[in-house]
């Protein structure tokens, strides 16, 4: 499967590469993080909650950068398994100033997905994968926000961890966009109306 | 009176049981003190297990225990080779190499068993599965057939140089020399993917170790008993006297259900002899898209030589078929394709060259159709492309090339999957082929009602497809009748039961044989403790093989009644006649006996049973053919296809089946029926997508598709008669026919109705997404 997509963050280059390399914000930032730790050198050890349609469960994995060029590129490696199937994937993260306090943050993937996750999952999979992203980006968004006022005030940063709850929610809103599931949820009313009319009757 | 009860529409007498829940199927076994197993299966394709814990799962209270193949010691070993080549075919290679009962170093497929938990009930062997953790080297998997055998490949098999499983060429005539004459020399490549057999009920089994008894009990989803009690006692140790395996009903076999020796098959009896407790497991339909064989996957690169009058002068091949992780079963797959390539054709030149590849995907064994789907899909589109090519019409170009019906029997001189010569015993194809032009109103189709519809704007084509099916082959199978002191008749036969009313059709065969009711008969299937020698339910082959061996067991007993009331009538034999259990003087209705009084005479308890005799009125008799009975069939559609949506609607399907002698058509067409409808899902909805890690992508029912009541057509099923020349019933088998043409017929239907895209299908199976790729690709 292909990731890639862009982001524009209101911050400085520098910033905004302290923000993805600050294992707090990430752990924070990517909904279902339980546990997200550096381990060796640019190798993060991650436990995270993943639930895909019907598949769900816990990942353990690691995440290792490499080739980094600061502050504009890296490479991330990820490799996790779990209940649900393992997923493996490689990215490129790129970096560009777009000047006046603001950076463009691209990246391109491959990842690699089995078991139930693939089985099961597949066709709910890229829906899900978006909505983790844009929640993380949202999430980051807000943290840059609090690091540039804090900066210019002079004062400590503070965030606050999204809940998996807001996860769900972002998932469901973002199914809502896929059509069978519209389709689905259709018919699911429909049949409601159905009984409902059926039992009145009867 | 006369008991004519063969060739009638005998309502199934199994029907009762089976609609008022009363039917004992294997997941309707429950026994006291019963253990429930669940497999951790590996999620990766091709991967090296590095270490393996269990220790959590061990903990879970009501676990009793979890096995890994080291555990196993000894009585691990991979399950027995099925199947070997053909010993007549010179310079095979053949690599056999069989699946395991649990992995010890490298999983070769997704859906492997590496652990098995043992616990008090399945929702805690379950939950204690997924607390298993297992340590694995990822490793590139192996996928594409053609790829695999480039040099320096992963390798699915380390001990093997190659992923070539078997090779070998079989020649017919001499094509070089034939494709001189030929006016067209037309060269295509096929794609065939994979699908699954989806029978409604899973595998599932239930193992018994009495200790006190020294016996297993084992109940098994299996269509071959007999020769899985026989490798069980091999396999444990005992003798086969001390296993019985019953196959009770089964909710559907396909062909995956065969004497495959599963891992679980493999695993579950070694559990229960240890533990010393009854162990249950049943399939749930995850397992059954990993662990279940599958089938059809080739790659063909066909040439046809022909004449400019459309007659085949030669055909060649190259088939890569792909037998996924192991090959415990053989060529059987393959060589069904090789003989079905020629279809009911006349063809004198023939060589095929056959490559199996090992792929790290789930086993490939036969499913309803087994390899023959495949050689009709090729062989009829090189004929569709040819007649284009040519412009001929394709009626013309059958009926130029059909085996003439003075030709039989017709020797193919290649060696078919059942190690005899390919030879058709019989067959009268053109008034078939004809009958179901004439059902379909072909003529007045595309002279009138085809362009009407076209200038309505629709777009409505027909496909017609003639095919042979090779049934009823050997070795052998047996059936047991014996009349029993109440008069009634107690039959059993080896063969298992998945839905193809052998208790009806057999009960038929003994009733007219022994002048009885049908419902006088009680016939058992799949019971290894009623009888001792059998093979199983596979190639279409029940009707005929067990059939005959029904006829004649029944025969016997009818010279031991008539032999035995001849001395007790002082009548002669030919003046006597049975009619409704009785045997009387035919001059003289009130001089009878009934097969009651004669079975109670027959087992005296003083006196001596004379020398050279048997007691009772029982006997065991064996049917084996020296090759097999040919059967042959026209299916004919018209359909509709939306080009936008590529939805498709069918608005007539017709089949002509020559199967022989019927022995009960409305059984007949109940496999027809369930034959189309699998081959429509073959053709149009059913395809299984493995990734490029040989993960499948859409293994559930609600991502893999199969045809529902919404999508099947009336369909309209003709008889034609050409009895099996080579076994007293007359039969031939017609179990997997419905399946075989329905993908060629397919495809030539959605070229016909989409003239303006001049359209090449090559490929199958086909969905809409796939149909609208492929419009999309000719208009670019």
């Amino acid at each position: 499967m292909k990731v890639e997509g862009e982001h524009l963050f209101n911050g400085t280059q520098q910033q905004v590469w302290d923000l993805f390399r600050d294992t707090a914000v990430m752990a924070a930032a990517l909904p279902g993080t339980k546990k997200m730790e550096l381990v060796g050198e640019n190798t993060y050890e991650a436990v995270m909650n993943v639930r895909v349609g019907p598949v769900a469960g816990e990942f353990s994995g690691q995440l290792v950068i490499s080739n980094e060029e600061h502050p504009n590129s890296y490479i991330m490696t990820v490799d996790g398994r779990g209940k649900p199937g393992f997923l493996k994937g490689v990215g490129d993260v790129i970096l560009t100033n777009q000047g006046a306090n603001q950076t463009l943050m691209g990246y391109t993937g491959e990842v690699q997905i089995g078991g139930k996750l693939a089985a099961v999952g597949q066709r709910m999979i890229d829906t899900v994968a978006k909505s983790i992203i844009n929640q993380a980006f949202e999430t980051l968004d807000g943290v840059l926000a609090e690091w540039v006022s804090a900066a210019e005030e002079g004062r400590g940063a503070t965030y606050e961890k999204a809940s998996e709850s807001d996860y769900a929610a972002a998932v469901a809103r973002d199914m809502l966009s896929v059509p069978w599931v519209k389709w689905a949820i259709g018919v699911g009313i429909g049949l409601v109306i159905g009984l409902v009319i059926l039992f009145t009757l009867t | 009176m006369t008991y004519k009860v063969i060739g009638k529409r005998v309502k199934r007498v199994e029907d009762p049981q089976l609609l008022t829940g009363g039917a004992l199927f294997v997941g309707d076994v429950n026994l006291p003190n019963m253990l429930y197993a669940a497999f951790f299966r590996s999620d990766y394709a091709h991967a090296r297990i590095k270490s393996i814990d269990t220790s959590q799962a061990k903990e879970i209270p009501g676990v009793v225990g979890v096995y890994t193949a080291e555990d196993m010691g000894d009585a691990w070993e991979p399950g027995p080779p099925l199947v070997s080549p053909p010993p007549t075919l010179e310079d095979v290679v053949f690599n056999s190499r069989r699946q395991v009962p649990l992995v010890k170093d490298k999983v070769k497929h997704a859906g492997e068993i590496i652990a098995v938990v043992v616990a008090e009930s399945r929702y805690i062997a379950e939950d204690a599965v997924e607390e298993i953790y297992v340590d694995y080297e990822p490793l590139p998997a192996v996928t594409d057939l053609e790829k695999c055998l480039e040099p320096g490949h992963t390798l699915v098999h380390d001990d093997l140089d190659t992923n070539l499983a078997a090779h070998l060429v079989q020649n017919k005539g001499d094509y070089e020399s034939a494709k001189k004459e030929a006016d067209l020399i037309l060269k295509r490549k096929f794609n065939l993917d994979r699908g699954a057999a989806v029978a409604m009920e899973n595998r599932g089994l239930v193992v018994d170790w009495d200790q006190k008894n020294q016996h297993l009990m084992v109940w098994d989803t299996t269509q071959s008993p007999i020769p899985i009690r026989n490798g069980m006692a091999a396999r444990l140790g005992l003798r086969t006297h001390q296993v019985r395996v019953v196959a009770p009903f089964v909710g559907g076999g396909f062909g995956p259900k065969i004497m495959m020796f599963y891992a679980e098959e493999m695993v579950l009896p070694w559990l229960t002899m240890k533990l010393n407790r009854p162990v249950k497991w049943i399939e749930d339909r995850k397992e059954n898209f990993y662990a279940t064989t599958q089938e059809r996957q080739q790659i063909h690169e066909m040439e046809m030589a022909l004449s400019k009058e459309g007659r085949i002068l030669g055909i060649k091949q190259k088939i890569i078929h792909d037998t996924g992780a192991f090959d415990p079963y053989g060529l059987t797959t393959p060589l069904n394709t090789q003989s079905h390539s020629m279809g009911p054709y006349d063809v004198k030149n023939y060589n095929s060259e056959l490559f199996v590849v090992f792929t790290n995907k789930t086993i490939v064994t036969p499913v309803r159709g087994a390899g023959r789907p495949q050689g009709i899909y090729v062989v009829e589109r090189m004929l569709d492309i040819a007649c284009k090519e040519l412009e001929l019409d394709s009626r013309e170009v059958r009926r130029l090339n059909f085996i003439p019906p003075d030709a039989f029997p017709y020797n193919h001189e290649i060696i078919d999957q059942a190690f005899t010569a390919l030879i058709f015993d019989s067959g009268n194809y053109q008034p078939a082929y004809d009958k179901a032009l004439e059902k379909l109103d072909y003529e007045k189709f595309i002279q009138e009602e085809q362009p009407r519809l076209r200038a309505e704007g629709k777009h409505v084509g027909i496909g017609v497809v003639p095919f042979i099916e090779t049934t009823g082959v050997g070795p052998y199978e047996g059936a047991r009748v014996a009349i029993e002191p109440s008069g009634k008749i107690s039959a059993a036969t080896g063969v298992g039961t998945q839905g193809q009313s052998h208790m009806t059709s057999f009960s038929q065969i003994i009733a007219e044989e022994l002048c009885v009711e049908v419902e006088d008969v009680s016939m058992v299937t799949g019971d290894t403790a009623e009888i001792h020698w059998g093979t199983g339910t596979f190639a279409s082959r029940g009707a005929v093989v067990a059939g005959n061996a029904v006829l004649a067991a029944a025969s016997d007993v009818r010279q031991k009644v008539l032999k035995l009331a001849s001395k007790i009538l002082e009548t002669p034999e030919d003046e006597l006649e049975l009619d409704g259990g009785l045997v009387r003087v035919a001059d003289i209705p009130d001089k009878s006996i009934s097969l009651g009084e004669l079975a109670v005479l027959a087992n005296p308890f003083r006196g001596a049973v004379e020398p050279g005799t048997e007691p009772g009125l029982e006997s065991t008799k064996y049917f084996g053919p020296a090759y097999g009975a040919t059967a042959f069939g026209v299916h004919g559609m018209i359909l509709e296809v939306d080009p936008e949506t590529m939805m498709i609607k069918i608005h007539k399907y017709v089949t002509v089946e020559d199967c022989g002698t019927m022995l009960n058509p409305m059984v007949v067409e109940g496999q027809i029926h369930g034959g189309v409808s699998m081959g429509i899902g073959n053709a149009y909805y059913e395809k299984l997508h493995f990734d490029e890690n040989a993960q499948l992508l859409n293994a559930s029912l609600a991502d893999y598709l199969i045809p529902t009541s919404a999508e099947m057509p009336h369909i309209e099923v003709y008889h034609e008669n050409t009895p099996a020349p080579n076994n007293k019933l007359g039969t031939k088998g017609v179990g997997e026919a419905g399946a075989i043409p329905v993908p060629a017929a397919f495809a030539q239907a959605l070229e016909n109705a989409l003239p303006e895209y001049d359209l090449e299908i090559t490929e199958t199976p086909l969905s809409p997404n796939r149909l609208f790729e492929l419009l999309h690709k000719r208009e670019e």
